[in-house]
């Protein structure tokens, strides 16, 4: 496996370099950004192809198995999209949306895209808790550069708040990973600190007391970094602000990046804080996060938070599935994570597109859409469609099924306080979105914006959601890795 | 160990009543050199060797000497005195962090009763809290800088008391991930100058609903 995991951890890191060396052309750089990332790409799918996923591969730093081998399919499948779709989106960025009038520096957006990526690979290949933290951070640091990437003085005011928020709420999960290697020294001695695979093997001899104390500090940290209310308050500003390139990765890639160190500390935490506790607290969060999402959602006029709310809606619906575990509901989490990370990556590239052509943000003041601007149109529809988890797309399956599992494990409450704000979400999305729509137009857009690279690759990521969200227990491949990951979790 | 505790509490009660910009950067200087000498002594008694004073001697080049060098340098570009040392809540915060001393004495004896740090422990829990009171009251950009440096020196000290030290590599990352956010931070604020003529968070405020 070491010769599928060296070109991941090489190659972005290479481009990145080579990108800010500033001795190539604009057109080199793209060239070289896209074969990066398909490079990056062929490997993750051999990778993916080679591996038995109820075996896991192991060695003294890496670890892979069935759960990082899925989230590193989801990222992997966004980083080549962003990179196939970076030309014609920075191209259009420079002629008539939010980076106009400045000299676009390319080598730098590519060099942090690059860099934001790697990091989020190192999450998922490393097998050590620390370094797992470290990366995360690593992905904070990376990502507010992203954010603020044109220096605005929103993209200040964002990049400070989530730069702020994130790093004190990975403080305190850096505090759970401590008081977690306590318990591990206290229990088991200092070999092997904090090595995933071990404490795994171990996790029922640690102390209760202090694993319960851990629990509290990574669910509040992580989930600080994940956007979980009342920790959130960075997650619309930094994904409206950001370009929307990287507001598609932040949502759909380091959104599951956070999740997926959750799930990896829970395994660790549960058998011996016990998992009332956890579900508990976990379904407070979740119905808490989609609960304050619900007004802003309603009440939205930029078109991007309206999306940042979105998230945190979809984000709390995973929160709920973790903390309802049972194996039922953590194979819909899985399935949310990549159908939410795909429809969502495209919504934004959507929102982004439809910004540079009516030139504004506000929802109010677009009309006439599915007349004007067909193509964006239809996208846009589908996405919302998708996102609301409307059938055909993946989302309403995996939202189904963790509803589901929300009754059926006896969350009643929970889960019916769920489903009254989900129908408050899909009649503000709902509205706002058809209103965009129909109507005959007051204001005409730019034109039909919307290139035939980025309709294809658009198209595939929607199909993809299809595809997985129908056949996820007809495809046999995908069946046996998504049960293996729950099975690693221990649902 | 007595002597450090007590200095550390006197040094992190000082932090919270600095209104100037510069004597907070050599005050946070000063924390961060009883760290690394908190930091030496735990090494050297456990058998010396990398692990016992490569960390302290990485907290000395970056916490005592290139973190405050970084601030004091985007300090030195603020001209306008009155923004170097107007403060609100200096008063509030050093009560807060009273407050935090005596519920970190508390968090500690009740959740491991009769450790033998128990002073140091107390302390870092008050150090944690103390640079969550900065950021949160201060308003103004380097201010907060400050008080998420004095957050993770308590982290890190816990770590140290606790645990003996993290491994070497996951210590070297936390310096790395220190490093960078500082980096981050810095330019932020230089760009917060830029733009807004101040680096006070307070105008932060356009981004809503």
């Amino acid at each position: 496996m070491l010769e599928y995991i060296l070109p991941l951890l090489c190659l972005p890191p290479l481009c990145a370099v080579l990108a800010l060396a500033g001795r190539f052309a604009n057109q080199t750089l793209h060239w070289l950004h896209r074969l990066t990332a398909t490079a990056v790409g062929v490997t993750v799918l051999l990778l993916a192809a080679n591996f038995n996923p109820s075996q896991p591969y192991a060695d003294d730093y890496f670890y892979i198995d069935a759960l990082s081998c899925w989230v590193l399919l989801i990222i992997t499948t966004l980083y080549v999209a962003a990179s196939w779709m970076a030309r014609s989106y920075l191209t259009r960025e420079e002629r008539c949306g939010v980076l106009k009038g400045e000299q676009l520096q390319t080598g730098r957006y590519f060099a942090l895209m690059q860099l934001f990526c790697w990091t989020m690979f190192i999450v998922l290949l490393v097998k050590n808790l620390g370094l797992m933290w470290v990366a995360i951070e690593a992905t904070t640091l990376i990502s507010a550069l992203l954010i603020s990437f044109k220096f605005t003085r929103a993209a200040l005011e964002a990049t400070w708040k989530y730069i702020m928020v994130c790093t004190v709420g990975i403080c305190l999960a850096l505090l759970g990973t401590l008081v977690l290697y306590y318990a591990q020294l206290d229990a088991l001695g200092s070999e092997k600190a904090l090595s995933w695979l071990y404490l795994y093997q171990n996790a029922s001899a640690l102390d209760p007391a202090m694993t319960r104390l851990a629990l509290l500090f990574i669910v509040i940290g992580y989930g600080t970094k994940a956007g979980m209310a009342p920790m959130h308050t960075w997650l619309p500003d930094a994904y409206a602000e950001a370009p929307s390139l990287t507001s598609g990765m932040l949502s759909g890639a380091l959104c599951s990046c956070a999740i997926y160190v959750l799930l990896r500390n829970l395994v660790i935490l549960l058998p011996t804080a016990g998992s009332a506790m956890m579900s508990g607290m976990l379904l407070f969060f979740a119905v808490l996060t989609v609960a304050v999402a619900v007004p802003f959602v309603v009440v939205q006029r930029d078109i991007k938070r309206l999306l940042a709310y979105s998230s945190m809606e979809n984000i709390g619906i995973m929160v709920a599935g973790i903390g309802a575990f049972s194996a039922f509901s953590l194979k819909a989490v899985m399935l949310h994570m990549y159908s939410h990370a795909m429809i969502k990556f495209v919504l934004f590239y959507i929102a982004g597109t439809v910004i540079q052509e009516y030139q504004t943000r506000n929802m109010m003041r677009i009309h006439g859409m599915i007349k004007d601007v067909p193509y964006t149109a239809t996208f846009w529809l589908t996405g919302m469609l998708g996102i609301l988890g409307l059938p055909p797309m993946g989302l309403f399956f995996s939202k189904f099924y963790i509803m589901a599992a929300l009754f059926r494990e006896g969350h009643w409450l929970a889960g019916s306080l769920l489903i009254v704000l989900l129908a408050g979400v899909l009649i503000g999305i709902l509205y706002h979105g058809m209103r965009m729509l129909g109507d005959s137009a007051r204001r005409k857009p730019l034109g039909e914006l919307l290139g035939s690279m980025d309709i294809a690759v658009l198209a595939l990521l929607l199909l993809a959601t299809c595809a997985v969200g129908a056949g996820f227990e007809a495809i046999p491949w995908l069946d046996n890795v998504l049960n293996c990951a729950v099975r690693v979790i221990g649902g | 160990m007595e002597y450090l505790v007590v200095s550390l509490i006197f040094i992190v009660f000082l932090q919270t009543r600095f209104m100037e910009l510069r004597r907070a950067t050599l005050c946070l200087s000063v924390q961060s050199a009883l760290i690394a000498a908190a930091c030496l002594a735990v090494g050297l008694s456990h058998g010396g060797g990398l692990h016992g004073w490569l960390p302290g001697l990485l907290t000395i080049a970056v916490k005592v000497v290139f973190i405050p060098y970084a601030i004091l340098k985007v300090v030195h570009q603020l001209r306008d005195e009155r923004e170097i040392v107007s403060d609100i809540n200096v008063n509030y915060s050093t009560a807060v962090a009273a407050c935090s001393l005596a519920l970190g004495y508390m968090v500690i004896d009740g959740l491991l009763p009769m450790a033998a740090g128990r002073d140091i422990m107390a302390a870092s829990m008050f150090m944690i809290m103390t640079g969550l009171t900065l950021i949160v009251m201060r308003s103004r950009a380097i201010m907060q800088m400050i008080g998420l440096i004095t957050m993770e020196n308590g982290i890190y000290l816990l770590g140290l008391i606790m645990t003996e030290g993290l491994p070497l590599i996951i210590e070297l990352g936390i310096f790395l991930d220190v490093l960078i956010a500082v980096v981050i931070l810095v330019i932020l604020t230089s760009r917060l100058r830029l733009s807004f003529k101040t680096t006070d968070t307070n105008v932060l405020d356009k981004l809503k609903g």
